[in-house]
């Protein structure tokens, strides 16, 4: 039996409503609405509605948490009165941006200034669309999702850079430069990280690297990787203490600093969205992704929908290691990003690569722990 | 990219007040500034001319929102050397009380801005947390947490309410534990040794040249604090220590300023015991009619009429929190003091941003003018 996904499941949901529809309505209304081509189709669009739910809800609560961890690192609350603990308070802010008026400054380039938000938020859901999140919630088995994923996460610093651009203010160009220094910098030791887990997983599958981890999670034996993966994925992410493309001390507010009401909102949307991807990609690569340890009691596993409430467990654990880093730390400084991304994070990425070839030939190394051979 | 001057101000994060300072930079790096003052005007020395001498520390207050007392101390000393007016012991205890405590006030309020402009998110809200506690003893005395009316000629308005004393030793004991926490936070912290050590050097002798004072020079390796040097109210009676430090940097500053804040505790804390043990007056009792007397009636022998009131001249230099502030009060036999002159320290030290700003990077305009400690109100007054 194929496994249950989340397309099969939208398929089927399409596919019995038309025919039931298809039944009631005579001919050559009833024949159009059964055919295959039209079943396909909406049954795509409804998947992509869901996923698209799935990932605003996400990024929405992911809001929450982050100010609610945030409030109690800094010795208060956080939101506390729109919904239960403030969780509708996101819902409410959001509503108050979308009545905003929507403004562009005179000099500034029109077609930059709203494709930059569009495309940048397009992007970032596409990133979420291709991630696997269980067995069953996968958009299909691409044999390549991890670079996929990777390139098109690598594609925001550009729509930054053109938004910045358009913009026409000398601090959002400053916060575009210093993104697209920060991608350059911080994509090669991400991608070289990102192949020691391929080395050991032996497969650009995510599906399979998690699978792959069904024994031993990857963080243990692939430590050095991981640390090489979080930094990058900080500063991929913009987040202290790598937020220098909007850093709201020197640049008012970085590459954004022009852009109000919804606008705004598509780039909080979509920065929260890359931030809920970078956690699910620590989690994919390094923390055995849906599974959990065989010595778990199955129950644990067993309950309906138990992947994905394990997966977004441990997601937001992930993240909430990203928030407490923005509560403890300060901005480092473009020069020294730079440096700690050329000067210390490659040679520590290539390091990673080293130590995962040897692990796969050696398969257990002292401290590191064992992995299992490549498909076994 | 090409050179090009960018407008930080007068609405812009960086600058924790109301001006502009204008950047001349060539990529990242700072070619050149123009810091341009104010944009916060009010006029106060010259609306002092047309107000009783009691009236003005009502503006005051107004001339830096942290540090209130201090400027109050300022003008009322300088008032009473114009007026020939001597306070009693106990008032001026109770004036070094707020100047310490604002001091701690003000200090933290810094330390807030400071890492906030560092980007560290936590800190700036402990340190919001734990000036409140002082804001919340000045309240207790002074029914107001930053406009405080407190001090007159002649003495303060009121004497400290029963309990008092207990209270503040509780928030300095909490205050002394916090400072660790504080030192955790930035020293500990490698990203924060590494944006501040070599920041914004500035010498001695370019200190001494451009006029900058208080923690900026003492941070220059030069020991210079005007409570010892120059001494006022009770300082001479109270055992401190100078806080200095080396470096001439962003981080000396840090260490200076964090060092004060415990010689401000320790103060406090002898000041506390002598306020504990000395019960009297708080107000001068031969006080002239027209400013207030609170315990002279009407002819009694401390009664003295306007026009027989000498005439008289009071200089004054305080330090402040933020360096040494300077007042010049002239009275020409009024109601009223007939001239009023104020030195800011803060536009002093703000004037020479050129010697600290250029050949550094934009990213460290925000640490620089932080641990220049920016107060705009006193500034342009």
């Amino acid at each position: 039996m194929a496994p249950l996904t989340l397309y099969t499941v939208s398929n089927d949901l399409v596919s019995s409503l038309l025919t039931a529809l298809g039944n009631a309505i005579p001919n050559p209304v009833g024949a159009w609405l059964k055919s295959p081509d039209l079943i396909t189709g909406l049954s795509v669009l409804v998947f992509a509605a869901i996923l698209l739910a799935a990932s605003m809800l996400n990024t929405i609560l992911l809001i929450w948490w982050e100010r609610k961890l945030l409030g109690r690192f800094m010795d208060r609350r956080g939101a506390m009165h729109v919904g239960y603990a403030g969780l509708l308070q996101n819902f409410a802010d959001g509503l108050k941006l979308f009545r905003k008026n929507t403004f562009q400054p005179r000099e500034a380039d029109s077609l930059g200034f709203y494709t930059g938000p569009a495309a940048y938020m397009v992007t970032s859901l596409i990133l979420f669309g291709i991630l696997p999140i269980s067995s069953g919630w996968n958009s299909g088995a691409l044999p390549l999702t991890l670079l996929l994923a990777l390139a098109i996460f690598s594609f925001a610093p550009l729509f930054i850079f053109i938004s910045a651009w358009s913009s026409n203010n000398k601090y959002s160009l400053m916060g575009g430069m210093r993104s697209a220094a920060q991608m350059i910098a911080y994509e090669v030791p991400i991608l070289l990280a990102v192949v020691a887990v391929v080395i050991v997983a032996g497969s650009f599958d995510l599906t399979t690297i998690v699978y792959e981890q069904q024994n031993y999670w990857f963080w243990g034996p692939l430590v050095v990787a991981l640390i090489v993966f979080v930094a990058g994925m900080l500063a991929e992410m913009e987040r202290i203490p790598f937020d220098l493309p909007e850093a709201e001390a020197e640049l008012v507010e970085g590459w954004n600093t022009e852009y109000g009401g919804m606008l705004f909102a598509f780039f909080m949307l979509a920065d929260y969205l890359r931030a809920l991807v970078g956690s699910i990609l620590v989690v994919l690569l390094f923390l055995g992704g849906w599974t959990l340890p065989t010595w778990v009691p199955a129950a644990a596993t067993s309950f309906p929908l138990a992947g994905i409430f394990w997966f977004m467990l441990k997601t937001y654990l992930v993240f909430g290691l990203f928030v407490w880093v923005r509560a403890a730390l300060p901005r480092v400084r473009t020069d020294q990003l730079l440096r700690i991304g050329w000067n210390r994070m490659i040679p520590l990425s290539l390091l990673s690569i080293f130590l995962a070839a040897l692990l796969v030939t050696v398969k257990c190394l002292p401290f590191l722990g064992c992995v299992p051979s490549p498909g076994s | 990219m090409s050179e090009m001057w960018i407008n930080m101000g007068p609405q812009h994060p960086m600058t924790h007040g109301l001006w502009n300072l204008r950047v001349k930079i060539d990529g990242e790096m700072i070619l050149d500034v123009d810091p341009e003052m104010g944009y916060l005007h009010r006029g106060i020395e010259k609306i002092s001319e047309d107000r009783h001498y009691n009236e003005v520390v009502t503006l005051m207050d107004r001339c830096c929102y942290v540090a209130g007392f201090a400027w109050e101390h300022l003008y009322i000393l300088a008032s009473e050397g114009a007026l020939h007016i001597q306070p009693p012991e106990r008032a001026e205890y109770l004036r070094v009380l707020c100047d310490e405590f604002q001091r701690i006030g003000s200090h933290i309020m810094w330390y807030a801005a400071f890492v906030q402009d560092l980007g560290l998110m936590s800190p700036f809200l402990y340190g919001m947390r734990d000036r409140d506690l002082v804001l919340d003893l000045f309240q207790s005395y002074t029914g107001a947490r930053m406009t405080y009316e407190y001090m007159r000629v002649g003495g303060v308005r009121s004497d400290l309410p029963p309990g008092f004393t207990d209270r503040a030793r509780q928030v300095l004991d909490w205050l002394t534990q916090r400072y660790e926490e504080y030192d955790q936070l930035c020293l500990g912290s490698t990203i924060f040794r590494k944006r501040c050590d070599d920041l914004g050097t500035l010498k001695a002798a370019d200190c001494v040249a451009h006029g900058v004072t208080g923690p900026m020079l003492r941070a220059a390796g030069m020991k210079r604090d005007l409570r010892r040097d120059r001494p006022y109210a009770v300082y001479p009676q109270l055992d401190f220590d100078v806080a200095v430090a080396d470096g001439a940097d962003v981080t000396a500053r840090y260490l200076v300023r964090m060092e004060e804040l415990r010689q401000s505790v320790r103060i406090l804390r002898q000041v506390v015991d002598w306020l504990d043990r000395h019960p009297g007056p708080v107000m001068a009792e031969q006080l002239p009619r027209w400013l207030g007397a609170p315990y002279a009636p009407v002819g009694a022998e401390g009664y003295l009429l306007k026009r027989n009131f000498p005439k008289g001249v009071g200089f004054s230099s305080v330090e402040e929190p933020h360096g040494e502030a300077q007042a010049y009060v002239v009275n020409e036999g009024g109601e009223h003091p007939y001239r009023v002159k104020f030195r800011s320290p803060v536009f002093a030290n703000i004037s020479a941003a050129r010697q600290y700003l250029v050949g550094y990077h934009v990213a460290d305009i925000p640490p620089i003018m932080g641990s220049v400690d920016v107060c705009v109100g006193e500034v342009d007054r």
